[in-house]
């Protein structure tokens, strides 16, 4: 760092800068302390009670413990306890705050960044985790929370103010957030929510513009932890490929049978849950729709594009492949209950079909690929690394298994991954 | 087998709609139509009058055309050979004779035309276009639009069973000697297993094996994927040769089909009768296009050789010379590519020019009627190429009559006349992404009222000519067609042209849209025979076909028909339907594998059958249309099953372990906000250090990784660091909790001094970086540190000035909140 941009810093504060000589030994000293350190962290194995309990409170919380916080869970630690003491970093709301927070954040937007305001996907996966429940309803529940601070503004449809402002506040959103009805607070009909697929976040990062195929597509990456290309089966059927998919590109068929099909085939049947739903923003006036808000077309509705329910978007392009598939409704298959992606996991209880967002949902959520994408996030999240050898995989699968065990409380995943990594 | 019920076309809904059109076309027009009165201009008439507006029609269109001395006229005249539809002295008798030759109900099945099909006496180089352009004359006496064919005459095919396959080894061990080794050498860097899909370079050899199979076709190796990959794309060839890495492709598939015996079709399998396209399709249409004003058409037929023929029959003929990188493309169509050097043998992008002579055809003719419409199925290669001229009637670059182009995803359209600037673009809207890599119909229309208008998918565009029609009385008739490029080479297109006409009467709405259902390519049903499964006679089910591009065939709405009209199904279970192809089911493009339904008389209507779906797909083309042999198969047909079991799943890929990575790593953006209030007590929402974190925070760390850490992140967090120390300190009641025992009013000189300066490194060792934990730094590191530190900031020359005892506070609680503690865990 340079004299001049030292300064710059230095002219945030409302004392009286420093000398340029000054400036360069505090840069020095900054530098200094981090070579320090680096140099001091000692190896695992030389970590002891509380030094393991400082790691798991860190990486739990993003902040470091009380000296009495840092006791209990040594004490925890030494009788073997691991797991308690996650529990009890946990209670921080630095956790909810920082942590859940920084999960879900890159979940609600097209360029996975988590440098997005709280919003009403990120507050529902927060208090989901926060009340322990399962956390397969992410994906299919009428849930949602909202905060309940006086002074915020109220829950909108159209904007997010409410929760930018309940951010803003600085508060323990552990401790302000609620559970609603989210078919209350939209509009929405009970039947056809589905957890945060049907949130206001989800729908202008996903079903605003194009043809609602990027929200399965963002939803199995985020919650599958599969992006199409892991998924791609050019042996699936091609019936259900709608329109709009070019079967030549380019003026070459080869590229549509080996590339596009292999995504089209398992995507197409069951984006098809979205037909009903829009993310309706002006265009000209809120180019970014950031006052835009979904909408669904209920029994009874027609939209005016299609005669039908089915929103205008499923119908696009209709030229480029005629006698590709015309949606009607909103029936969803799953084709990749047969071939490779068999290997997803998928509820024999379930019957891999339905119609809407919120079958669909709890047909993805009851996958084993849900329940190994939600521990591998959090084991990320927590040791900083991916499952690197067999050891790690191993865990991964033992964690899985409690966190099934546990009915799906991601606490657990926490807990059990913290506990994994604190160090011996 | 030889019952030949006609089939009406309700069967097919856009034929009917294409009918309907048509009925509208012939008495619905607003504008006025004139028929084509040019004559090739070498055979004078002075015969007897037509007797009838049809001889003159005749005469118009045929006789013209075909009665000169170096066509037909040679030997068909009044005293040559029979017939003598060529009589130049009566043009009644020609007519006479003409009508013994010729079908006005589907034209290309005319005599006349299949004899000079099969090479008799072609005045062009290609029989086939001789045949096209006989059929244009034809159609173009019964009215033009007669050749859309409102009925077909279903007959039943040479019934044969399925040819035999050559199937895949059973186990991988083949697989594993002969196409895996170089799949291992040459594709593992981005096919291995958790890589890019299709993972076929996985340390699993049964794995890269089922991933493969899609991929290799054992009848024709040629044909596989995995060699058109590196021949054809120059994917990621090795050896610095894709021709090689090809070959070596094709050799080593050749090797495996070797290890398996060619074998008939599955036995398990329930198979109808098999067919091909070119041996055993009947011609689903012979037009059905409008066409009654074309004046120029290419239709790209021949498939071979270096000029596409101007088959419109309208004199003089526009034969396009083909030169540079331009290829032929299957199913009717030509392609243009990027100039390119290969072996040190420049070839340039590519063009098909017409001379300037034959295009003043269209100066002449176009400037006569004062309207026009350019009709073309273009394919774009892609979306991103800007200024490229798709049909251009033109001089130069920046000279012209007419351009059709392209810009990014639209099309453009200049035109020379009486009202526009003839490099002025007319465009599709920005943002509309009319333009698509995908197969299109284009129509450019312009009358002087309404000047231009962009047809898509026969459907309007909606966007508004910036200028008033005018007239093309201005235009330059030395100028030249060419397609695919400007005429100095420079302006190349990138992408397929399966058809282009010039008309010289505006297409109406309604013919546009007729054009555009009529599609393009030749289509063909092929019936496929059941009746060896099934108590039906003659039963068939049958499909439109066509050869959809060079690599896939065309497969639609798929009907059961019976040609014995007394015969009618009767409660027949039909399942899993899929298409075989050289005695195999393809592995891709199936569409109706799920389809289950039931062949029963209240669905059956006799002539016309039972629709099994209105859907379409493609499949990969191996052979072509004269060797690919096609059948059906069934998982259910009535009483015959074959139960299909899922195939086991081959096991997972192993993971490979990943390098041991770092036991620490960075805190996130908003921990290290937390952190930092947590640890100076200044809450995350004091406005000052909000306004510094939303201003900073994306360049704060994001990702655990420490080794991405970078200077400019360090350069953040100090600031940050710097805006919390200064609310603590300039806070009277956080700066007492924090520093309890110092005095901020004091003198730098004596604040420092002594055992006060402990005072100040104390509390924030113990509050930033704790005690007793042997991952935090030595304690005695930190004070001799923060002892220099102190010791340089309070050295001032004199006293130092007012307030330096609260900077030196804020610098040394910002050295320690900013550091590693902090952002490290």
């Amino acid at each position: 760092m340079d004299a001049s941009s030292q300064f710059f810093l230095m002219s945030n504060s409302r004392t009286a800068p420093l000398s340029r000589r000054q400036c360069r030994l505090q840069t020095r000293l900054a530098v200094t302390v981090v070579g320090l350190l680096l140099a001091a962290v000692p190896p695992l194995v030389q970590a002891g009670d509380r030094e393991q309990a400082a790691r798991m409170h860190s990486r739990l919380t993003g902040v470091p413990p009380s000296e009495t916080v840092l006791n209990q869970m040594a004490t925890a630690i030494d009788s073997g306890d691991p797991v308690a003491a996650a529990y009890i970093a946990m209670d921080d709301p630095a956790f909810y705050n920082v942590t859940v927070k920084n999960l879900a954040a890159p979940w609600t937007n097209e360029a996975m960044t988590p440098f997005v305001p709280l919003n009403d996907y990120t507050a529902t996966v927060i208090g989901l985790v926060r009340d322990e429940a399962d956390f397969r309803t992410l994906l299919y529940d009428d849930v949602l929370y909202v905060g309940s601070d006086n002074g915020l503004p109220s829950y909108d449809t159209d904007d997010n103010n409410h929760y930018q402002a309940l951010e803003d506040s600085g508060v323990s959103l552990a401790g302000s957030l609620r559970r609603v009805s989210q078919s209350t607070y939209t509009g929405i009909p009970p039947q056809a929510t589905a957890g945060v697929m049907t949130t206001r976040a989800a729908a202008r990062a996903f079903f605003i513009d194009g043809t609602n195929r990027a929200m399965f597509r963002f939803t199995l990456m985020n919650h599958l932890c599969n992006d199409l290309e892991q998924v791609a089966d050019v042996t699936l059927p091609v019936d259900r490929i709608r329109q709009d998919v070019s079967r030549s590109p380019g003026g070459d068929s080869r590229v549509f049978l080996n590339n596009c099909a292999g995504c089209h085939t398992g995507m197409d049947p069951m984006a098809q849950a979205f037909a009903y739903y829009d993310y309706e923003y002006n265009s000209d006036s809120d180019p970014e729709g950031n006052l835009g808000q979904l909408v669904y077309n209920a029994a009874g509705m027609t939209d005016p594009d299609t005669g039908t329910r089915v929103q205008g978007k499923y119908l696009i392009n209709a030229t480029n492949f005629e006698h590709g598939y015309i949606t009607r409704d909103d029936q969803w298959d799953n084709y990749w209950r047969m071939g490779d992606n068999r290997r997803l996991g998928w509820d024999d209880s379930l019957p891999g079909n339905g119609e809407g967002a919120k079958s669909l949902g709890r047909e993805l959520a009851h996958s084993d690929a849900f329940a190994e994408c939600k521990v591998r996030q959090v084991f990320e999240q927590v040791c900083l690394r991916e499952p690197g050898n067999a050891d790690d995989r191993n865990q991964l699968d033992a964690i899985v298994s409690r966190f099934r065990n546990s009915g799906y409380q991601l606490k657990r995943a926490y807990a059990e991954s913290a506990a994994y990594c604190k160090g011996e | 087998m030889n019952t030949t019920p006609r089939l009406h076309q309700p069967l097919l809904c856009t034929l009917l709609l294409a009918l309907l059109a048509l009925t509208g076309c012939k008495t619905g027009e607003s504008t006025e139509s004139l028929p084509n009165t040019q004559s090739p201009g070498t055979s004078q008439y002075g015969g007897p009058a037509p007797a009838t507006a049809d001889v003159q029609s005749f005469k118009l269109n045929v006789w013209d055309n075909l009665s000169q001395a170096n066509r037909c006229g040679e030997c068909h005249n009044s005293s040559g050979q029979s017939p003598r539809f060529a009589h130049e002295g009566d043009v009644n008798i020609a007519y006479a004779q003409a009508n013994t030759v010729v079908n006005l109900d589907e034209p290309s099945r005319s005599a006349l035309v299949t004899k000079v099909a099969g090479g008799h006496n072609c005045w062009l180089g290609s029989d086939q276009a001789c045949a096209d352009a006989i059929t244009s004359m034809i159609s173009g006496w019964a009215g033009g639009s007669s050749g859309s064919v409102n009925r077909i005459e279903l007959q039943a095919p040479t019934l044969r069973d399925p040819g035999g396959t050559i199937p895949f080894p059973q186990s991988s061990s083949a697989f594993s000697s002969t196409v895996y080794p170089l799949l291992t050498s040459y594709c593992s860097d981005c096919h291995a297993d958790g890589d890019t899909r299709p993972y076929l370079a996985s340390a699993n050899v049964d794995t890269a094996y089922e991933a493969a199979k899609s991929r290799m076709s054992l009848t024709a190796p040629f044909s596989s994927r995995l060699v058109e990959r590196l021949a054809d794309d120059r994917h990621n060839c090795w050896n610095n040769s894709c021709e090689q890495s090809a070959s070596d492709m094709e050799d080593a598939i050749t090797e495996l089909a070797g290890y398996s015996n060619p074998a008939n079709v599955d036995p398990e399998l329930v198979t109808s009768k098999a067919l091909t396209l070119a041996g055993d399709g009947l011609l689903a249409s012979s037009g059905g296009r409008f066409e009654d004003h074309v004046i120029a058409l290419y239709e790209f037929k021949t498939g071979e050789g270096s000029t596409a023929f101007d088959t419109s029959g309208i004199e003089p003929s526009m034969h396009l010379t083909l030169t540079g990188n331009v290829e032929w493309v299957g199913g009717y169509g030509i392609s243009f590519g990027p100039a390119y050097t290969d072996d040190n043998n420049s070839v340039r992008s590519g063009k098909a020019q017409a001379t300037t002579a034959n295009s003043r055809k269209l100066h002449d003719l176009l400037t006569a009627s004062g309207e026009y419409s350019l009709e073309t199925w273009v394919v774009p290669a892609n979306v991103t190429q800007e200024d490229a001229r798709i049909v251009s009637y033109s001089g130069s670059a920046t000279a012209r009559n007419l351009t059709l182009g392209q810009t990014l995803q639209n099309y453009e359209v200049l035109q020379r006349s009486t009202t526009t600037d003839q490099n002025a673009v007319f465009s599709t809207e920005d943002g509309a992404n009319r333009l698509q890599a995908s197969l299109q119909h284009v129509v450019i229309n312009f009358t002087p009222d309404q000047g231009r208008q962009i047809f898509i998918n026969g459907e309007p565009t909606g966007d508004v000519d910036p200028s008033p029609g005018g007239l093309l009385t201005e235009w330059d008739d030395n100028f030249a067609l060419v397609l695919g490029n400007e005429t100095d080479g420079n302006s190349p297109w990138e992408g397929t042209i399966r058809l282009a006409a010039f008309h010289n009467r505006a297409l109406s709405p309604e013919q546009i849209r007729t054009n555009f259902e009529a599609g393009v390519g030749q289509k063909y049903y092929l019936l496929f025979g059941l009746s060896h499964l099934i108590d039906v006679p003659q039963a068939f089910i049958a499909f439109e076909v066509s050869q959809f591009d060079g690599y896939s065939y065309l497969f639609t709405q798929p009907f059961f028909i019976s040609l014995d009209e007394e015969a009618s199904p009767n409660g027949i279970e039909l399942a899993g339907m899929k298409l075989g192809i050289n005695g195999r089911e393809t592995l891709t493009g199936q569409a109706w594998s799920l389809l289950q339904t039931s062949l029963n008389s209240s669905d059956y209507v006799p002539g016309q059958g039972q629709i099994l779906s209105r859907q379409g797909t493609i499949v990969p083309l191996e052979g072509g249309p004269e060797v690919d042999e096609f059948f059906l198969s069934f998982e259910r047909l009535g009483d015959h099953q074959n139960v299909v079991i899922p195939a086991s799943l081959p096991p997972a890929p192993a993971l490979p372990d990943l390098p041991a990575a770092p036991e620490i790593g960075l805190k996130n953006f908003d921990a290290i906000n937390a952190s930092m209030a947590r640890l100076t007590g200044v809450a995350v929402s004091n406005p000052a250090v909000r306004g510094t974190f939303n201003t900073i925070r994306e360049q704060l760390p994001s990702a655990s990784n420490i080794e991405g850490f970078l200077s400019s992140q360090q350069m953040a967090i100090t600031q940050l660091a710097i805006s919390y120390c200064d609310e603590l300190v300039e806070d009277a009641t956080l700066r007492t909790n924090f520093f309890p025992n110092v005095n901020f009013n004091d003198p730098a000189a004596t604040a420092f001094s002594g055992t006060n300066r402990d005072q100040v490194t104390d509390p924030l060792i113990r509050n930033m970086i704790g005690q007793d934990l042997n991952s935090q730094p030595l304690v005695g590191d930190l004070e001799g540190e923060l002892d220099e530190l102190i010791t340089t900031l309070t050295t001032c020359d004199g006293s130092c000035p007012a307030g330096r005892t609260a900077t030196v506070v804020k610098a040394s609680c910002a050295a320690v909140l900013g550091s590693a503690t902090t952002l490290i865990h």
